[in-house]
């Protein structure tokens, strides 16, 4: 008997240490799967209220606090902002919730939990509906709710329609400090983005980007609905919803912004040159291979929504950082790379580059090797390094300097068509698989043809195919620009030559050629699958 | 058990030979094996690959195999993933990417022809082969057909006859090794319309591998699948999406299918050889505790009959000693009663002659 | 002569008996399975795939075959070489047992294989020796014949054979060392057949000490099914057991308990040095991972424990309950790497799963093996000393 006792009890405790051990360690395992759950509801209002982070490890899970959901509460007990959000000394409304520092973690603590409970118990005690009042319901472990909210950015029709709304009193929101008073002041001529000087956090006493916005877009708009003038939104949904975005009007035709930006000019190659100072300067030799980038200014504006596709860090000339040798204003990108470089979205060849993805380029632009900007040809080069005419040697005759800049772009060649149709073959027909398909019959011309009308509008394009062969160049490459090159089969023949690995076999270099075109370009007609529909199936004889 | 120690050392020194000779060399060495110099492979560039079937199609025709359910130009089929079979030595996949919505991607399966096959390493009749071509061939006359490669594998490539009673073969893709002998391609790489499979030196066509990668970083990612993967493959892959995407594994490793078990051969030289020196020392230690035991109890029975005669000697000493003891105390007792005796005769006598002379 | 008394007092000789009966059926089923085997291939028997080439053919007459039939070399090493004469009475049943398991995985082998009668080409036709698969052929070969000389004066004496069993029995300490070694390869080798497939079995089963496990928890499997088989035998045979043979019974079980506990301990420390130098516990909280500490805790540590504790308590019905505790383990535990756990990143549909006729042949082949004991058992000296002979280890 007892020693059936003790076997009972010894096992009892070794089955219960095994089911602790398994339980410690899913439990464990629960902590560290978090996963947002794929159900859950989208809400652009939705502020994870995570600030105790400031103050060490968070004890608990951040905070679900859905914004939209108290203003409306908020706004049926008659309430405002103010309910929440102080008054800083200056009269300018804090975005912590009642109070304007983050003191220490007790107090702020405190501050939310007798803040959240009191107003809660007490919409409940007025038959309202209130929010939450357990640990659980706030600090939720496995949130039903995830954020889409969209950010927002103030484009140039936005910017339009405020300066046009405020009179062009650019003073309601430029602002800049002044080191030595240590004041906010306005300085005409000094406007520039927001984001130049409020980051993504704040330092010492410059706020970040988020709170920089919400106190002046936010508090303005108020400002002005409390004095019932036109304003812009003051719910988080208006302006951070994807749908309620595409609702802000847009204005067409805006007039340029009023920054005294130049319409073309040189890009600068010094920041101490000042090009209208030394007219003489200027000129290139004949021997000075990078001769000057007329740059077109204005028509960069008006196919960019904000200063800042270019303008990334300030609205100076890009050479103020970006110095010939690379410097440590410009992160060490030397001005050669901070115009060409590829895989930069700020760089002139980086920009164009992303233009090439849309459908009607892809379908060539794809094929040609991606390094050096896409062309390799040291004549394209001089797309955009014109060579200016000589001088003529009479100062006074010369023009001056954004003059000759503006002429020589305007002397650039646009080409937005090739060869005239009567010189373009119609129909080419390719022989190439006789043993199992009748010959192809390419309608050549009609290919030609739709390429063309793929650039047609396109004046990046109309630039940058310098000649009227450029457009035939993405097939018939690697031989110069001609209104009759070469056959393909001149230069691919058999498949895995060892003399010329690269080079495709003459079946291959169709296939491709075709069908990566026609991928790209998002044919879905023929099908790359479907052989008959090129090459007719042979019968047999 | 009368076995000389020499004679029990001998054979098991035969034995234990017999065990580890005929081990592979390279199993221990600090060379690395890359392959056969100027040995063939192809290269998939999965951006060029269309899904027409036409591969699987060549393939099934110089291999002679049997026709498919449905005809190859049938390119439903590819609605659903497939793997080789014994009657199919490649198929290619359709596979939908998250990264590129709306765009089918593309990859063929067969025999990656590892440098170092793990099938042949695994093979217990080295049916299989790398040979110098690059091909890895099987040899079905002396496979017993134990599927133990088709375990080893770590892309599941061999196959096998299940449906045949008695002579069931392995089938895998043969790199089409009987036409590469013939100066012919492989049948696939023949077929395919877009050169998405290139033959050629494995080297010339990592060398072009790079070059496509270094020309068009945007379409391909930084990485060529087979030139290390399990200590690299005959087959190598380009790819526009990660590999995984496709449904190639990632997680194989570099380390080439032998090195796996190089420590568990190398094992048998230890066991062969130590065991057997051990366990003869236990059997001698065991031994020599019988014998030990056995001599102290001889010992000790020795010491027991000693013991007992000494006491015996001690108790008839002792109780001689008693004896005599008892016999003097005897003798004085006599004594004492004789003079007491005595004594009172004398005052008896005393007595008489005392009222003798009051009388 | 003897054999005829043997016979005559044996009651088993009945043919209707209700295990005969139902042995028939499974013999009858198993020969008509076979037919199919040999004349349709493994597809109309097996649900074996090209992603699962190896099933409870493997898996079960195989690796677990092997690995219950250690209880030979185990207990001729515990009597020959440790020198625990206690025991002896042990050792022929354990060598019989071992004898007829290794000839049954042979045998079911040849069900498996697509070629039975090649298996000798790998010894002399070509070598794959970098196979760890010749290895284990080598010496499941070498190792057959040793257990076949072993268990053979057994069958001299039933045969009357005197100078040749006495000529065999001299090779009594060569043949365990032999024995030993062989079976340390082998037995450690069956779990290296699964090195070469890192990918392919799951983290928390594949371990670079894989060998080392199965050798390892084939002498738990050998002890234990040392201890199963008498306590069976004990029930069924006991009319065929002489005094020596029922005194020691009790003595062999705990002695073996013991030996069994204390093993079951390293082996519980080698698996969990083996989680910890892969770091592979982050697996334990997955659905493998519950099965894992099921197969850790379940079927390793908790017969560890009751094994010690019946051994403390002199509890002989427990440790009998625990040695079949241990067996279902080492079952499982061979199931989880050849089967189980492998090709586990498969998807549900291309798993496998053993068809009834898989399992048919299974049962028809261990049915050979209980029949084939029976006869042996119930002629051969094996629970009992030759009464020419006693004395005379």
């Amino acid at each position: 008997m007892k020693k059936g006792k003790s076997l009972l009890r010894g096992t009892g405790i070794f089955g219960g240490i095994t089911i602790l051990a398994i339980l410690i360690l899913s439990l464990r395992v629960q902590g560290v799967q978090q996963v947002p759950d794929p159900h859950a509801e989208m809400r652009s209002d939705l502020v994870m209220i995570d600030t105790m982070k400031t103050f060490g490890k968070l004890e608990r899970s951040p905070v679900v606090f859905l914004h939209g959901q108290h203003t409306e509460a908020l706004a049926k007990q008659n309430q405002d902002c103010s309910a929440c959000h102080l008054l800083d000394e200056k009269n300018r409304r804090s975005y912590k919730f009642k109070r304007i520092k983050d003191t220490d973690r007790q107090t702020v603590m405190d501050l939310y939990h007798a803040g959240c409970i009191t107003c809660h118990t007490e919409t409940k005690a007025a038959g309202l509906k209130g929010g939450p009042l357990t640990c659980g319901a706030c600090h939720q472990d496995n949130p039903q709710v995830a954020s889409d909210r969209r950010p927002m950015g103030m484009d140039k029709s936005l910017h339009y329609r405020h300066t046009k709304t405020l009179e062009d009193k650019c003073e309601k929101c430029h602002h800049v400090y002044n080191e030595q008073t240590k004041v906010l002041e306005y300085v005409k001529g000094q406007e520039a983005t927001c984001r130049y000087c409020h980051g993504e956090v704040t330092v010492e006493n410059r706020i970040d980007a988020r709170q920089a916005f919400h106190q002046a877009c936010v508090g303005c708009h108020q400002e002005r609905l409390a004095k019932n003038q036109s304003a812009g939104p003051d719910m988080c949904v208006r302006c951070h919803d994807a749908d309620e975005q595409n609702l802000i009007a847009v204005v067409e035709d805006i007039p340029r912004m009023k920054a005294g930006q130049p319409d073309v000019v040189f890009i600068k190659r010094s920041p101490d040159i000042e090009p209208q100072a030394t007219p003489e300067a200027t000129p290139a030799s004949d021997e000075d291979l990078l001769t000057r980038v007329p740059f077109n200014h204005k028509a960069h504006e008006e196919f960019n929504d904000t200063c800042r596709v270019c303008h990334h860090t300030n609205l100076k000339a890009c050479v103020s950082c970006h110095t010939l040798n690379g410097d440590e204003k410009g992160r060490h990108v030397q001005l050669e790379q901070s115009m060409h470089k590829r895989d930069a979205s700020q760089s002139c060849v980086g920009c164009h580059g992303s233009q090439q993805v849309q459908p009607q380029c892809a379908g060539c632009h794809a094929s040609i090797n991606q390094k050096f900007g896409g062309d390799s040809n040291p004549a394209a080069c001089q797309t955009c390094h014109i060579k200016s005419p000589a001088p003529s040697g009479d100062p006074l005759l010369e023009p001056d300097d954004r003059t000759r800049a503006a002429l020589l772009h305007e002397s650039r060649t646009r080409v937005s068509e090739t060869y005239p149709a009567d010189k373009i073959p119609e129909k080419v027909e390719i022989n190439t698989l006789a043993d199992q398909y009748q010959p192809a019959q390419m309608p050549h011309r009609k290919i030609v043809q739709s390429l063309e009308r793929g650039i047609k509008n396109s004046k990046l394009a109309a630039v940058f195919h310098r000649e009227a062969g450029t457009l035939c160049q993405a097939c018939h490459h690697n031989s110069p620009v001609s209104q009759k090159p070469p056959k393909c089969n001149s230069c691919h023949g058999q498949p895995f030559d060892n003399r010329q690995p690269v080079r495709p076999g003459i079946m291959a270099a169709y296939h491709q050629q075709c069908i990566g075109c026609h991928t790209r370009m998002g044919l879905e007609k023929p099908a790359a699958t479907d052989c008959t529909v090129c090459h007719a199936k042979k019968t047999a004889p | 058990m009368s076995i000389s120690r020499r004679k029990f050392l001998g054979w098991l020194g035969t034995a234990g030979l017999s065990v580890t000779l005929g081990r592979s060399a390279h199993s221990a060495t600090n060379k690395h094996f890359s392959g056969y110099p100027d040995s063939n492979g192809v290269l998939f560039d999965g951006t060029h690959c269309i899904g027409c079937r036409k591969c699987e199609a060549s393939c099934n025709k110089v291999n002679e195999l049997p026709a498919p359910d449905r005809p190859f130009d049938d390119l439903a089929v590819l609605e659903k993933n497939r793997r080789t079979h014994s009657g199919t030595f490649t198929v290619v996949n359709r596979y939908a990417v998250a990264s590129a919505p709306g765009k089918p991607l593309y990859r063929k399966i067969q025999c990656n022809h590892c440098l170092e096959p793990a099938c042949a390493s695994a093979c217990f009749v080295r049916a299989f082969v790398k040979t110098e071509t690059g091909a890895v061939t099987y040899d079905e006359s002396v496979c017993v057909g134990c599927r133990y490669c088709m375990i080893a594998c770590p892309f599941e490539i061999p196959t096998y006859e299940y449906g045949e009673a008695l002579t069931p073969r392995i089938r895998k893709c043969t790199l089409c090794h009987p036409r590469i002998e013939k100066g012919l391609l492989p049948g696939c790489v023949e077929a395919c319309p877009t050169e998405a499979l290139v033959y050629g030196k494995r080297d010339d066509l990592i060398r072009l591998a790079r070059q496509r990668i270094f020309r068009f970083p945007d379409r391909y990612v930084d990485h060529i699948y087979g030139e290390h993967e399990m200590g690299g493959t005959s087959w190598l892959y380009l790819s526009g999406v990660p590999f995984r995407d496709l449904a190639m594994r990632e997680d194989l490793g570099n380390l080439p299918a032998p090195s796996l078990t190089k420590g568990a051969l190398s094992g048998v030289a230890i066991v062969a050889g130590m065991w057997p020196v051990l366990l003869t020392g236990v059997y001698a230690i065991s031994k020599r505790k019988d014998k030990i035991a056995e001599t102290e109890k001889s010992e000790a029975v020795a010491a027991a009959r000693e013991h007992a005669d000494a006491e015996t000697k001690a108790a008839v000493e002792k109780a001689l000693a008693q004896a005599k003891k008892e016999k003097a105390k005897e003798i004085e007792l006599l004594v004492k009663k004789a003079l007491e005796e005595a004594a009172a005769a004398q005052k008896e006598a005393a007595a008489k002659s005392e009222t003798e002379e009051d009388a | 002569m003897r054999e005829e008394t043997v016979k005559a007092d044996n009651h088993y000789f009945r043919p209707f008996t209700p295990f005969n009966i139902v042995a028939g059926i499974i013999v009858v089923i198993g020969l008509l399975l076979t037919v199919l085997r040999f004349t349709r291939g493994l597809a109309s028997v097996t649900n074996l795939s090209d992603y699962t080439p190896w099933g409870i053919w493997i898996g079960f007459d195989l690796l677990v075959g092997v690995a219950l039939a250690a209880g030979g070399f185990v207990t001729s090493a515990a009597v020959y070489i440790f020198g625990l004469k206690k025991y002896h009475s042990a050792v022929r049943p354990a060598i019989l047992t071992g004898f007829l398991g290794y000839a049954l995985v042979v045998l079911a082998l040849h069900y498996d294989v697509g070629r039975p009668w090649r298996l000798p080409y790998p010894f002399f036709v070509q070598q794959g020796t970098t196979s760890l698969l010749f290895e284990v052929g080598a010496c499941v070969a070498l190792y057959l014949t040793v257990l076949f000389i072993e268990f053979s004066p057994a069958a001299m004496e039933w045969l009357g054979l005197k100078r040749a069993r006495n000529l065999v029995v001299r090779l009594t300490l060569l043949l365990t060392i032999f024995g030993v070694v062989l079976s340390t390869l082998h037995q450690s080798s069956l779990g290296a057949l699964f090195l070469i497939a890192p990918s392919k079995v799951h983290p928390l089963w594949y371990s670079a000490y894989l060998p080392v496990y199965f050798f390892v928890s084939s002498i738990i499997a050998g002890l234990s099914m040392v201890i199963f088989e008498s306590s069976l035998s004990h029930r069924y045979f006991k009319d065929k057991m002489d005094p020596e043979h029922l005194a020691d019974k009790d003595n062999v079980a705990l002695g073996f308990g013991k030996a069994a506990a204390l093993t079951l301990a390293g082996y519980f420390t080698i698996k969990v040095i083996g989680i910890a130098a892969d770091n592979n516990w982050h697996y334990l909280a997955t659905g493998y991972g519950a099965w894992y500490l099921v197969e850790l805790l379940g079927f390793v540590a908790l017969p560890c424990f009751l094994y010690a504790v019946g051994v403390r308590d002199k509890n002989l019905t427990l440790i009998k309950w625990t040695a079949v505790l241990t067996i279902v383990g080492i079952i499982i535990n061979r199931f989880n790497v050849s089967m189980i756990a492998f090709n586990y990143h498969l998807p549900a549909g291309e798993r496998y799963f053993p068809s009834w006729m898989e399992i048919g042949i299974s049962i028809f082949i261990v049915t050979i093996g209980l029949l084939v004991f029976r006869f042996i058992v119930t002629r051969m000296p094996i629970f009992c000393a030759h009464p020419e002979y006693k004395n005379t280890h």
